[in-house]
């Protein structure tokens, strides 16, 4: 009975797939292909290891993540979902999911010390290698090693639909730890979201493509900030600094960042040759000194507010929803919302000449590279009494349509409707404080291109344009199973983040006094003494022990 | 001691020439105190100017003192849930359980370690007075808490460790010096024990240490916020009010800082007028007490109950 | 009536852990007044130290504290290496040392006018007002400074420019920080530390007071010759026991007021806040204890220091 469910779930969820593929990317395609392919050695697979499963034993799987609680009536809401959810799981592995949220609020000590406690109250454990410290975490013993046979056993759709070379990303000492978002196209490489029709009027009739570009739309705007109804140009709040400065070197070299061992991504190896450790914001002396000029002039002129680097109330996204700011400064997934008529864009609805341009850092270079898979990972806790029974839940969750679609949108017909098109809009009388309920679970780390849904009030065509672009200049990210033992140079790596950091805020808003030149030469200085080139030198050589 | 002067309070009362140099010190007094008072209401009517005044003014123009564009908006947005009332009631009920089982064990171990015929004081008042300066640091105090004594997510985490400290310890004690040893040395005389000794002569005098302690540790509650952040989970429900309020104002600051913030495109953001009104709900209430404690400071000793 | 024997100067060595217990029986009643304090610190101060373990270890979850690797000072090199450990230090404590002088001064200061005035109403009205920065969270503080000294719209630049002067940007000038620090501290905490010593004031025996105005002594006499020797006690033990937690900032106050704002590290980066930012990059508990653990160490060594002078001169005004 058991495999002739699965071998159902298995077609079903390929026959959706293709049909709601339609003019999708090639990667989908391939991940269906592969399906294909091993199913038959699945149902096989499962037919030995099936009698194995007990589920004779109704248990609790807690899911830890990020995210904000809902209250009053928008949790009434969300109950519904979830008592509608556990039915299917309680039917289908005799099991009901808990959700428990991380606040964000110090979330990540907050997140990193519930690991530690390790009292076995949590199973399912959302994680990112980029910003949730899943490695470190792997690394201190906080997640349980999935052996084969047990995601085989107990996850088979989400082994079967990973394939082998997207596992060695995911393992650290040769055990895996992590299971991969990797089927979902997502964007999350960062640029200039711009208002396109002002560009226009600025004269640039193609949009920003360069930094050059920007400086012009950021002239033409200051210059008529009041004809155009803006507050301020950019009202950043200072924290982007350490990314413009990578968006620069990304837009003057072919610089490829390795990921998770500083916020800065100072080291990293180049396009032509991945091997080789370099730290182009160091010692490129003249893209930076190019880069603190072009930055001072933006000062000059008026683009942020002279305080920048305390101006913590600020809230420019909300602003350009508006039309109060010319522009924003996030990644092209941020863009997808902010170029779309949803209703909080409410420049759509009053200028029906409002568009939304992302200039990308590196558009001048074509230097792309996509994101990691394990940006969004699920670990389950090295303390969990029922790992078995999270992973047949996290399976369903990720393959399964129906308890896809209550995870990640809701109940149909209250959450969400599906239009003629196979669209998700709004049904009548929705309420978007009380019904959003797929924005409450966090649902980052197991979502699936093949049962997504695609909102109907995102602009489509836009998105799919640019997601296109990427796709013909982009490399896939190279360093996947480069996990480095910073040990003993952890405290070098902090100093170095600290000072770049540091510099970086007075240099990305050209507050710095002095000239360019100098105020580079003393960052660099800094630097230096903090231990850059020690730090350099030994991912060399362990990046040289993995890869040569 | 002084000696005992033939004082008749009426008249000592009635009309005490003032000095020139009491005229001075209370016109200055007058002069620097409503200053100085002024100074520290004058962010406060800001802030509440400011939780009246429309968000979008207020993005525009900054904090304001009168507020612009009136509204109730920010203030419907944080009693939408009806949580802020529970969560009232709750801190309510942590501070005066808390005050009050804290203050009754400082005063005792005040006491006990002023008398100077207690031989074991030096002894347990470094012992007590070592915790404020070593302290274990936060991953031990985290795992003891969850793992041994198993008090995550329950307000027992909240109230226990803030029951006492060193420093009132110390202060209550310093308070308890002042009284005169003669009174112990009389209820002994008299045959009373030392906690009748304690209960029935010392505490009445205490008024004013009493007063001020519970105050402190009123504050203490109140204002907390730290444990919770450790220890109450999504899990609870119901936080006490500061934590509200730091959940509520820190939590887009969060994701600003962060890697995280590279990442993830937050659409919830609480708005600034959201958490000056949740300030003035949070602060509210206890601004009254200390009114309300005043009275207690009273002044002088009955000291005409010993004989010299 | 006394017990054989009371006095404790001549007692015979031998009979030494004799009296310990008779002494224990005999003073059961205050014994047992100290009895919760000291389970209280036992559970909740003492239980955790030997977890400081954490600073020399690379921890393991699975292993826990005492199981995972030893790995000797390592994690102290973070703050070694750093470059910074000494200007963060000396920040630390020069601010720390501001904070208790002047505002210990003040506190009794305010304190002292205040029992001075005359009108109850005004006494009370005033003091609760005074309390009211103690309540406003960092958080907000750092908002309402921000409003108010900021560069483009911050009031005071507004009222500046109205007077014609040029506008001012104290954001981008480190020097002028430690005084508004300062300045900050002393508005938010003064209200409230003068409770303690308005409370000393009233503990005075009033008819000493009394005395000393039928003596003919003026209101400055008064306060040279009983109030500030009566308070001399509270404020030294206060003194004394900030002194323990010289090492130890105040890191809300620093954190939401400068924020990162990193032009302005040089003269207001503490060692909070440094430890703060390097946390949040990389979140490592091992780090932070053994940071704490440098902290507690300085202030203890200080305060052993002092105590044993201060018994010295005057041992009625020592800790312990």
């Amino acid at each position: 009975m058991k495999k002739k469910l699965f071998a159902v779930l298995l077609a079903a969820s390929m026959v959706l797939g293709l049909t709601a593929c339609g003019a999708k990317d090639a990667p989908a395609s391939n991940a269906g292909t592969t399906k294909t392919e091993t199913t038959t050695e699945q149902s096989s697979a499962s037919e030995e290891a099936a009698p194995a499963i007990d589920t004779s034993e109704h248990v609790k799987i807690t899911y830890m993540f990020t995210g904000s609680k809902p209250e009053g009536a928008a949790m009434d809401r969300f109950m519904e979902m979830n008592d509608k959810l556990n039915e299917i799981l309680t039917e289908k592995c005799n099991a009901e999911l808990e959700f428990y949220w991380i606040g964000w609020t110090d979330y990540l000590s907050v997140y990193n010390m519930t690991i530690a406690a390790m009292d076995g109250s949590i199973d399912l454990i959302g994680t990112a290698s980029d910003w949730l410290d899943a490695w470190p975490n792997a690394k201190n013993g906080a997640f349980l090693e999935l052996s084969e046979d047990m995601l085989k056993t107990y996850a088979p759709q989400t082994w079967a639909s990973v394939p082998a070379e997207n596992w060695e990303l995911c393992k650290y000492d040769g055990e895996i730890y992590l299971i991969p978002e990797d089927n979902y196209a997502q964007w999350t490489n960062h640029g200039f979201i711009y208002r396109a029709d002002w560009a226009e009027k600025a004269g640039l009739a193609n949009g920003v493509h360069s930094w050059e570009d920007m400086t012009k739309y950021f002239e033409y705007t200051t210059a008529n900030a009041d004809a155009l109804g803006i507050k301020q140009a950019w009202d950043s709040d200072g924290t982007q600094n350490t990314q413009l400065a990578s968006g620069w070197v990304a837009s003057h070299t072919n610089f490829v960042p390795i990921d998770g061992i500083c916020s800065s991504a100072l080291w990293g190896g180049t396009k032509d040759d991945l091997y080789t450790v370099v730290t182009p914001a160091y010692t490129d002396t003249d893209m930076m000194v190019e880069y603190a000029k072009m930055m001072k002039s933006w000062n000059d002129m008026g683009v942020w507010k002279k305080d920048v680097l305390n101006n913590t109330t600020s809230t420019n996204r909300d602003d350009f929803r508006v039309g109060l700011v010319a522009a924003d400064q996030h990644h092209t997934q941020t863009w997808t919302d902010l170029c779309s008529p949803t209703p909080s864009n409410k420049i759509y609805q009053d200028d029906p000449n409002a568009k939304a341009g992302f200039f990308y850092f590196g558009e001048e270079t074509k230097n792309v590279v996509a994101l990691s898979i394990t940006h969004g990972a699920m670990a389950i806790s090295a303390a969990s009494k029922n790992p078995e029974r999270a992973l047949m839940v996290y399976d369903l969750l990720r393959n399964d349509e129906a308890c896809y679609r209550l995870i990640n949108y809701g109940i149909e017909g209250v959450s969400y409707e599906i239009d003629e098109n196979g669209y998700r809009i709004n049904p009548e009388g929705y309420n978007p404080d009380t019904d959003n309920v797929g924005g409450a679970t966090s649902w980052w780390w197991g979502r699936n291109d093949n049962l997504e849904l695609r909102s109907a009030d995102r602009a489509w065509d836009q998105i799919e344009a640019l997601y296109d672009e990427y796709d013909k200049i982009k490399i896939n990210y190279p360093y996947g199973q480069f996990i480095p033992n910073c040990d003993s140079i952890q405290g070098k790596i902090d100093n170095c983040n600290e000072q770049f950091g540091n510099y970086m805020k007075q240099i990305s808003f050209g507050l710095y006094t002095g000239t360019a030149e100098d105020i580079v030469a003393e960052m660099q200085a800094a630097l230096k003494a903090a231990g850059i080139e020690d730090v350099t030198a030994e991912l060399q050589a362990q990046i040289d022990a993995l890869y040569k | 001691m002084a000696k005992k002067k033939d004082l008749d309070l009426a008249s000592s009362s009635a009309k005490v020439k003032l000095g020139v140099s009491d005229i001075v010190i209370r016109t200055f007094g007058y002069i620097l105190t409503t200053f100085y008072a002024l100074a520290c209401i004058f962010p406060f009517l800001i802030i509440l100017g400011s939780s009246f005044t429309s968000e979008s003014y207020l993005n525009r123009y900054g904090v304001q003192l009168i507020p612009h564009e009136f509204t109730l908006e920010a203030y419907k947005a944080v009693t939408k849930s009806g949580l802020i009332w529970k969560s009232y009631i709750l801190t309510i009920a942590i501070t005066a359980v808390g005050t009050l089982i804290g203050l009754s064990i400082i005063a005792m171990t005040g006491y006990a370690l002023q008398r100077r015929d207690f031989p074991f004081r030096n002894v347990i008042s470094f012992y007590i007075y070592f915790t404020s300066l070593f302290a274990a640091g936060l991953a031990p105090y985290y795992l003891l808490m969850t793992q041994t004594y198993k008090l995550k997510d329950s307000y027992l985490a909240v109230l226990l460790p803030l029951l006492m400290s060193p420093w009132l310890i110390i202060l209550m004690k310093n308070f308890v010096k002042s009284i005169p040893h003669e009174i112990t040395e009389s209820g002994k005389i008299d045959g009373a024990g030392d906690m009748r000794i304690f209960v029935s002569l010392i505490l009445p005098m205490l008024k004013p240490a009493l007063a001020t302690i519970g105050l402190f540790m009123a504050l203490g509650y109140w204002n907390e916020w730290y444990q919770s952040s450790l220890f109450l989970s999504s899990r609870v429900d119901v936080k006490p009010l500061q934590y509200m309020l730091y959940e509520t104002v820190n939590s887009t600051e969060a994701l600003k800082q962060t890697v995280a913030g590279q990442y993830i495109t937050v659409t919830d953001i609480p708005s600034n007028t959201v958490k000056m009104a949740t300030a003035m709900l949070a602060t509210g209430p206890i601004v009254l007490l200390y009114p309300f404690v005043q009275r207690y400071f009273i002044s002088g000793i009955t000291v005409g109950a010993v004989k010299g | 009536m006394g017990k054989r024997n009371k006095t404790a100067a001549s007692a015979a060595p031998v009979a030494k852990k004799k009296n310990f217990f008779q002494l224990l029986w005999k003073y059961r009643t205050l014994t047992l007044m100290c009895i919760p304090a000291i389970v209280f610190f036992f559970m909740f101060s003492y239980m955790p130290m030997p977890g400081i373990w954490v600073a020399f270890v690379k921890y393991n979850y699975r292993k826990g504290i005492f199981g995972s690797k030893f790995v000797g000072l390592q994690n102290f090199e973070f703050l070694a290496q750093s470059g910074k450990l000494w200007s963060l230090t000396k920040n630390t404590i020069l601010y720390n040392i501001a904070f208790i002088l002047l505002g210990n001064l003040l506190a009794v200061f305010m304190a002292i006018l205040l029992n001075e005035m005359a009108s109850k109403i005004f006494k009370k009205t005033a003091q609760t007002m005074m309390f009211l920065p103690y309540f406003i969270s960092h958080v907000l503080v750092g908002v309402l400074v921000f409003n108010f000294l900021n560069y483009d719209t911050g009031f005071v630049n507004t009222i500046l420019v109205k007077m014609g002067l040029e506008r001012w940007q104290p954001y981008a000038d480190p020097h002028v920080w430690p005084v508004l620090l300062v300045i900050i501290y002393l508005w938010q905490q003064t209200g409230y530390s003068s409770v303690v010593y308005f409370a000393s004031i009233m503990g005075i025996d009033g008819e000493i007071i009394e005395a000393a105005r039928v003596d003919g002594a003026n209101a400055f006499q008064k306060i040279r010759y009983i109030i500030l020797p009566c308070l001399k006690p509270t404020v030294v033990i206060l003194l004394l026991f900030a002194l323990g937690g010289i090492v130890k900032g105040n890191f809300g106050l620093f954190y939401n007021i400068i924020g990162t704002n990193s032009m302005l590290y040089d003269t207001t980066d503490i060692i909070e806040t440094f430890v703060y930012r390097a946390t949040m990059t990389d979140f490592n508990f091992s780090t932070a204890s053994a940071v704490g653990l440098y902290q507690s160490l300085i202030g203890f060594f200080i305060v052993m220091v002092v105590n044993f002078v201060v018994k010295k001169i005057e041992p009625d005004y020592s800790l312990f």
